[in-house]
């Protein structure tokens, strides 16, 4: 009830205010990744405690993935998605601005959005008991007007909870429930330098194509964002299957691979790449493909440089701390939201270039069917691993174990010309160290000023392009 | 091109059944088929089953409003099968592998079908059968996944038996309640 902070409010009116929770401070969950030695607890993925403590320090304070731009072009275009596990609609404004609100009654709390998608909705309206709300979130009325009749009633106070800060980044909108978040660039730091490489490598942008595909997967969100950040080792043995399956022969790394691979991280977003063109749009299957990534990359070196140019096809992959990743060269973009410890809802799009032809789109639409769906010869016998490297920690003596992130500790490049963190080689520990000494830094700390100043911030050098 | 080849285009009124032995003889077709599907013969159902000419399709199911005139999924959305011959023979590939994992231990498979109805055809060679199916999966101890869903078959008569030349897949799920799919439908 309102207590006297609401000013006007009559007596007895509900503050509805949006409420956007306060970060804390878990030093002893920090304390689960040890940087010294190379490990992480594995609480860290099976904890209910610690989950809890995800969803308040990470989930509600990150700049989470909500849509891309093209999904919803006009206003009142909409899709419903998640940010952690809080339900969350993402609506295009008469202004051509997008808004994003939780997806839930301010009466009884129920879901007022049931649909994955729609297009130039009017608003949403609450199956429960007809409150219905604009696409700018406010109340607009009620079935029957009975509380219109009630004089002690005043909607304009009341609307759909705002995301608290949405911003887009060449294409992709971002979403914190975090007020005092800084901006989407400064979460990203330099490493907009590398989203570019998928982002921003042909004039007219990007679009996703098809609808999205969504699947559960048993097993803690971490494990796939780890993998995605920096780990190329699994596919030679994981994925021996699928790369002989299209390709004849085992994974690629091309015949540079000392003198051009490497990891960067900044922040906790990593990347790893080979720089070989082509070796990642290769596995999709179609030559006409590949003829084009190789098209794309001369002609991209005037936009991104030789090195990114290199990078467009190339065997590697990326994760977005803390749960949003993607292939570069095969285009599959995904979250893994988080459903529990133990449980994730992958959600998958395809991204190509607007302004590609209408046959490339087509072979990148089913090329990732082909790969990187439930079905696609690579992603299936991705599950499995997580799954069991998530579940055996049930064993009480089993999940007192260490586990080994010490891949490439000595491998650290402070001579190459990139922003962040670089280390030599894709085959490295290095970003998924990196990875969990961000999430340790959420762990714990309460304010955004540390949490910039860590020891994943980019390292202090003058490492614009050299191109 | 006949409709009933049509991808996009979904099956009209069941109002035309076949003869008592054309019925007999596709509906032990269908059973061995998942018999085979059962028992992973994956490169035997690829070169004793499937037209040349195969177009496989299972689309992606979207809740949407019923007044939403894009209705649950459509031809070029997202799709976890849209298939040719040769689409359909990488994935056989990529089973017939020893380090195909998450086939390696071997899965348990029951494909169980039912709801079954044939009708003849504008052309006299092809076939449109309709069918439920209920698709299980159990691999080492406890791990289970139950898909179920419907078919609509185009079969086409070839020396003497049948080949499908057009198969479009319904799950009756929108997030896919499992990890992944490994098998065909």
């Amino acid at each position: 009830m309102c207590e006297g902070d609401c000013k006007g409010a009559a007596k007895g009116r509900p503050n509805m205010k949006p409420v956007y929770p306060k970060a804390g401070s878990y030093p002893d969950f920090a304390k689960l990744v040890d940087r010294e030695n190379a490990q992480v607890d594995r609480r860290v993925f099976t904890d209910e405690q610690v989950y809890q403590a995800e969803l308040r320090q990470i989930f509600a304070r990150s700049w989470l993935f909500l849509a891309h731009e093209s999904q919803i072009p006009n206003p009142g275009d909409f899709v419903r998605t998640s940010m952690g596990e809080d339900d969350v609609i993402v609506v295009r404004q008469r202004d051509g601005s997008v808004n994003a609100f939780l997806n839930s009654c301010p009466h009884r709390g129920n879901r007022v959005c049931m649909v994955d998608a729609g297009k130039k909705a009017r608003g949403f309206i609450c199956n429960y008991h007809g409150w219905s709300f604009g696409i700018d979130g406010a109340l607009r009325g009620t079935d029957g007007k009975v509380y219109e009749k009630d004089e002690t009633f005043e909607k304009a106070q009341i609307g759909l909870t705002p995301v608290a800060q949405v911003d887009s980044y060449k294409g992709l909108i971002f979403g914190t429930f975090d007020p005092d978040a800084v901006s989407l660039l400064e979460f990203f730091g330099d490493f907009t330098y590398y989203l570019d490489i998928m982002l921003d490598n042909d004039e007219g942008g990007t679009e996703f194509i098809g609808g999205a595909i969504k699947s559960e997967i048993d097993c803690n969100w971490k494990f796939p964002a780890e993998n995605f950040v920096g780990d190329i080792l699994h596919a030679f043995w994981t994925h021996q299957s699928g790369a002989q399956a299209i390709l004849g022969g085992g994974v690629d790394l091309g015949k540079r691979y000392d003198e051009l691979a490497f990891q960067a991280s900044i922040y906790g977003h990593g990347i790893e790449t080979n720089l070989d063109k082509v070796g990642n749009t290769r596995t999709l299957g179609y030559p006409d493909l590949v003829d084009y990534a190789f098209e794309l990359s001369e002609k991209a070196k005037d936009r991104l440089g030789e090195l990114r140019a290199r990078a467009i096809g190339a065997v590697s992959s990326c994760t977005v701390f803390p749960n949003f990743s993607f292939l570069p060269g095969q285009n599959t973009f995904r979250v893994w939201h988080p459903r529990g410890p133990g449980k994730i809802e992958l959600v998958v799009w395809t991204l190509v270039n607007k302004n590609a032809p209408d046959h490339i789109k087509e072979q990148y639409r089913k090329g990732v069917m082909m790969t990187f769906s439930p079905g696609g010869v690579f992603e299936m016998d991705d599950g499995e691993n997580w799954e069991y490297s998530t579940r055996v920690n049930q064993g009480f003596v089993t999940r007192q174990q260490p586990l080994h992130y010490a891949l490439g500790i000595e491998s650290a490049d402070m001579e190459r010309d990139l922003p962040g963190h670089i280390h030599k080689g894709s085959l490295n520990d290095a970003n998924q160290r990196l990875f969990y000494t961000r999430w340790a830094e959420f762990m714990e700390h309460d304010n955004w000023t540390d949490l910039q100043n860590g020891a994943t911030a980019a390292p202090k050098k003058t490492a614009t392009a050299a191109e | 091109m006949l409709d009933i080849l049509d991808i996009s285009k979904p099956f009209a009124d069941m109002d035309r059944p076949v003869d008592i032995e054309t019925e007999r003889a596709i509906m032990r077709w269908l059973h061995a088929e998942v018999r085979y599907l059962d028992a992973e013969r994956y490169q035997e159902w690829l070169n004793d089953f499937i037209d040349p000419e195969i177009h496989y399709w299972m689309p992606d199911m979207e809740t949407r409003r019923r007044d939403d005139p894009r209705g649950m999924f459509a031809y070029g959305e997202s799709a976890y099968f849209d298939d040719t011959w040769s689409e359909l023979n990488i994935r056989v590939k990529r089973y017939n592998e020893p380090s195909a994992w998450a086939d390696n231990p071997q899965t348990r498979h029951l494909h169980q079908i039912s709801n079954i109805e044939i009708n003849a055809t504008d052309d006299p060679t092809l076939f449109a059968v309709h069918s439920a199916f209920t698709n299980v999966r159990n691999r080492n101890e406890a791990d289970q996944d139950i898909i179920h869903g419907r078919r609509e078959d185009v079969l086409r008569a070839v020396d003497g038996g049948y080949r499908l030349l057009r198969r479009r897949v319904f799950i009756v799920q929108n997030v896919l309640l499992s990890k992944n799919l490994n098998t065909f439908f």
